[in-house]
């Protein structure tokens, strides 16, 4: 899918020149392994660098610049995959070839670097002002997710089955953490990724890759490097067998959230079947559990399931009246229990692979989602296409599924709601 | 089938009206690998008074019915038509605005097969008492499922800040009271009335043969009978030009307070060019006023005043028609009292330049181009477009040609302070209710 050039030790070009945009897409992705500590300071850097530089006197003058070149997109994103923290530069860019006699996507390319290495120093540090107005920015990031309930409800799942786990970390770190953070820590942290983290550069768009390679390489002198990033996961005997904890809070529906394990992951030989397992469980509006708690039983609005397979763990969510939370867990057991036990249809295999190779042909239709796609992908194989992908979903027998399915354990039930569903328990 | 080019941005768009009165649109993507098809009628949930087809009386529906009547098309008689989409790649949905309501597929494969399964379904309804009670249950969760977001609540209790008698005001999904009473008689009322292909259009994107497409639903509409269409009477409430209540607020479980500066806007009663035009007018005027490039905007954020959650915008349909200014924030207070100051002091001859309106218009153009490349973008505005007579592909040209006087006039349009109006979303205070 991409052309592959080596920079330098630790720093990967992926180019994929094709006509399908209007634009370019260029993404740098620094990853470093995730500790709670980093993701803080990293969270907090992005920011400041987002909206601080040398040469521009303030952020409204570096935003007028943007718009002067077509409304170029330009920010600074921090994400988690797996055991890593990515801290990233993105940019999109109208292709001059659609503009009349206008050169944007250099004056990107220099955007791109001045955010990057002019960074607005005093005496070696960053501004305490700015530096104090992003803290306060990433922290009310964070705190914004206890007004979005099935997010909160999400994260005091992940926090009770996988404590101080790369799972229940936050790639934006906790409040605690945000508040640390220091001046030196920031500038330290800048100079990392600059010479030590691991990079990966995506550019997506209607280029010439040996040209593309030049520019990047001239603008972007990144020297060798050697981290060492492991992606295993660290395997947890659960602490929470049949763990359930019921909270309660001021509003109307509850949220259900039932975690699994699994010993398969993204790097298992097995990881396809487990896909298709996943997508016959819960994955789609034909599975099992979409059939029957909203469809049979009118019991929700949303209900389905996710293999988060970086993590081995597999989650089921349901938006229910909050009186109905022991109906609805039992339902959704009945769901798992008739798959281990082979009650799975033809009917629905094919609708689960047709969904499964679609919904990968349509992602690669976006330039994002294609860089998304194949930073992950890549890991398992360079050589990655959806051929192959398909290929192997369409292998799956209905054995190996039953059989997939029995390596799913309900671990914990967390359930959010408000008053009503109290008497509940 | 007429074919237009739109050179600039290198599209070709298909259309044909079909002798049912069904409009059909195509515009075939290179390089996609996915279709998109979205069959959409010109009904949403301001359509609650109405003559049915057929009648003399007009008549006044249940709140939310628009919406479980796009909810209740996917039940047939021999099950679940998500099934059948699943069987063949395809992802379907639906959704329903306050104007319209749209079902669409996307796949990468079978496309014909697929499109045929979405006329078929959206044209042969199949509605019970039975089937109608049981989704009551399922819609009641989505009901409450947003009943428990600060940001839906908020921004509906802007709308009903702004409007005293336009259904705008309304929710889309109705109450779970609203929705009892919904019976499958109603269903077939509201169908038979907004649902002729004369009130409809078809929208085709991605990775299609157009010539081919558009002889597969001709031939399809062909071999479907239809009642003759017939002009469909819709009626409104008479809105007063001032906002309802100057201010408001609800109390929710919420972190940090969230406010919405609303402000109504009058000229609503346009459509095709003049729309354009005016929309992409406010638009403008609202990113220079409010936009990140502003000095507004550098100055509640370097005080503190607004989060990443900040946004301003300005929607319309015909009838009704705001701008919103939000942010959770810290002080609701005094960023309403900075925005009011804002127009106050800048929505005013000698502000701004032809130089901003300049480096607007191209950020703007900029945005359009970079939409382009998503086909979602495309077959979700496409059918607004032309519901309002309008074309998606003039908006370039439209954002070359716009005047900073017609900028001044938008501008000069959001000044009435009878039109502003301020709703927020607080924490429950401490004491006493915990």
């Amino acid at each position: 899918m991409f052309q592959q050039f080596e920079l330098a030790q630790g720093v990967k070009l992926y180019v994929r020149p094709t006509e399908q945009f209007k634009t370019i897409n260029i993404s740098f992705k620094w990853k470093q392994q995730l500790t709670e500590e980093q993701a803080a300071i990293r969270s907090v850097l992005a920011n400041v660098l987002q909206y601080s530089n040398d040469v521009f006197q303030t952020n409204a003058e570096f935003r007028k610049r943007l718009d002067d070149l077509y409304g170029a997109v330009l920010y600074f994103d921090t994400g988690k995959k797996g055991t890593h923290h990515i801290f990233s530069l993105n940019a999109e860019t109208v292709n001059d070839a659609y503009l009349s006699n206008e050169k944007v996507v250099d004056e990107v390319f220099n955007l791109l670097h001045t955010v990057l290495f002019k960074p607005k120093l005093v005496d070696g540090k960053f501004v305490d002002s700015i530096v104090n107005r992003e803290k306060d920015q990433v922290i009310e990031r964070i705190q914004s997710m206890y007004d979005d309930k099935t997010r909160y409800a999400q994260q005091r799942l992940l926090e009770n089955i996988r404590p101080n786990h790369a799972a229940s970390i936050s790639a934006n770190g906790t409040v605690k953490a945000v508040k640390a953070v220091t001046n030196e820590q920031l500038v330290a942290m800048h100079q990392t990724i600059l010479t030590e983290d691991n990079l990966s550069i995506y550019i997506v768009g209607d280029v010439n890759a040996e040209e593309i390679k030049e520019k990047i390489a001239s603008h972007f002198p990144f020297a060798d490097r050697t981290l060492e990033l492991v992606h295993d996961v660290e395997v947890v005997k659960a602490s929470t067998e049949n763990g359930f904890l019921h909270e309660i809070q001021d509003m109307k529906q509850g949220k259900l959230h039932i975690a699994y394990r699994t010993p398969i992951t993204f790097f298992s030989e097995e990881f396809p079947v487990m896909q298709m397992t996943n997508g016959i469980l819960g994955g789609f509006s034909h599975s099992k559990i979409f059939m029957n708690v909203r469809e049979k039983e009118s019991m929700a609005y949303y209900a389905s399931s996710s293999y988060s397979s970086l993590y081995g763990l597999i989650f089921v969510l349901a938006g229910i009246d909050a009186n109905l939370q022991e109906k609805a867990v039992k339902l959704i057991d009945e769901q798992l229990k008739v798959m281990q036990e082979g009650d799975i249809t033809d009917l629905e295999i094919n609708q689960t692979k047709s969904m499964l190779s679609n919904q990968l042909k349509e992602a690669l239709d976006s330039a994002r989602a294609q860089i998304e796609i194949y930073d992950q992908y890549k890991e398992i194989n360079e050589s990655f296409t959806v051929e192959n992908w398909v290929a192997k979903w369409s292998n799956v027998t209905k054995d190996q599924i039953s059989q997939m399915a029995q390596k799913i354990e309900k671990e914990f039930v967390y359930f959010l709601s408000g008053k009503e569903g109290a008497g509940n328990e | 089938m007429n074919e237009s080019y739109f050179k600039q941005l290198e599209e070709t768009l298909y259309h044909e009206q079909l002798p049912n009165g069904l409009e059909v649109y195509i515009l075939p993507k290179k390089g996609f690998s996915k279709t998109f098809v979205t069959f959409s009628t010109k009904y949403g949930s301001i359509d609650r008074e109405f003559i049915p087809l057929g009648k003399k009386e007009a008549v006044i529906v249940p709140d939310g019915i628009a919406h479980f009547l796009e909810h209740k098309m996917f039940e047939k008689e021999e099950g679940d038509v998500f099934q059948q989409f699943s069987e063949k790649g395809a992802s379907a949905n639906a959704f329903t605005s306050f104007t319209k309501t749209t079902y669409l597929f996307s796949s990468t494969n079978h496309v014909l097969e697929n499109t045929k399964t979405l006329l078929d379904f959206v044209q042969q309804p199949y509605f019970t008492e039975e089937t109608v009670e049981k989704e009551k249950g399922i819609i009641a969760q989505e009901i409450t499922m947003y009943d428990d977001q600060p940001d839906w609540r908020l921004y509906f209790g802007a709308i009903e800040n702004m409007y005293k008698e336009h259904p705008v005001k309304i929710d889309i999904a109705g109450t779970v009271e609203s929705i009892d009473k919904i019976t499958a008689e109603h269903l077939y009322e509201c169908y038979n009335t907004f649902y002729h292909p004369s009130n409809m259009t078809v929208f085709v994107v991605g990775a299609v043969n157009p010539q081919e497409m558009m002889d597969f639903i001709k031939q399809d509409q062909a071999a479907k009978t239809f009642e003759a269409p017939q002009d469909i009477q819709r009626f409104f409430p008479t809105e007063q030009p001032n906002v309802a209540f100057e201010k408001r607020s609800l109390q929710m479980d919420v972190q940090k307070p969230k406010v919405i500066y609303g402000i109504k806007s009058t000229n609503t009663d346009i459509s095709g060019k003049e729309m354009l035009n005016f929309e992409l007018s406010m638009q403008v005027a609202i990113e220079l006023l409010f936009g990140r490039t502003s000095a507004f905007y550098q100055d509640v954020y370097e005080k503190g005043l607004i989060d990443e959650s900040y946004s301003a915008d300005f929607s319309m349909e015909k009838g009704y028609g705001f701008t919103m200014i939000g942010s959770d924030t810290v002080n609701a207070e005094q960023l309403a009292e900075k925005i009011k100051q804002s127009i106050k002091e800048q929505a005013k001859e000698g502000q701004f330049t032809e130089e901003d309106l300049k480096r607007v218009t191209r950020k703007k153009i900029g945005f359009f181009l970079r939409a382009l490349n998503s086909i979602e973008y495309i077959a979700n505005q496409f059918t607004r477009y032309s519901f309002n007579d309008m074309n998606l592909f003039d908006v370039v040209p439209a954002l070359e040609n716009l005047t900073l006087e017609q900028v001044m006039h938008a501008l000069e349009s959001l000044k009435d302070e009878q039109k502003h109006t301020v709703f927020t979303v607080v924490p429950f205070e401490k004491n006493g209710n915990e």
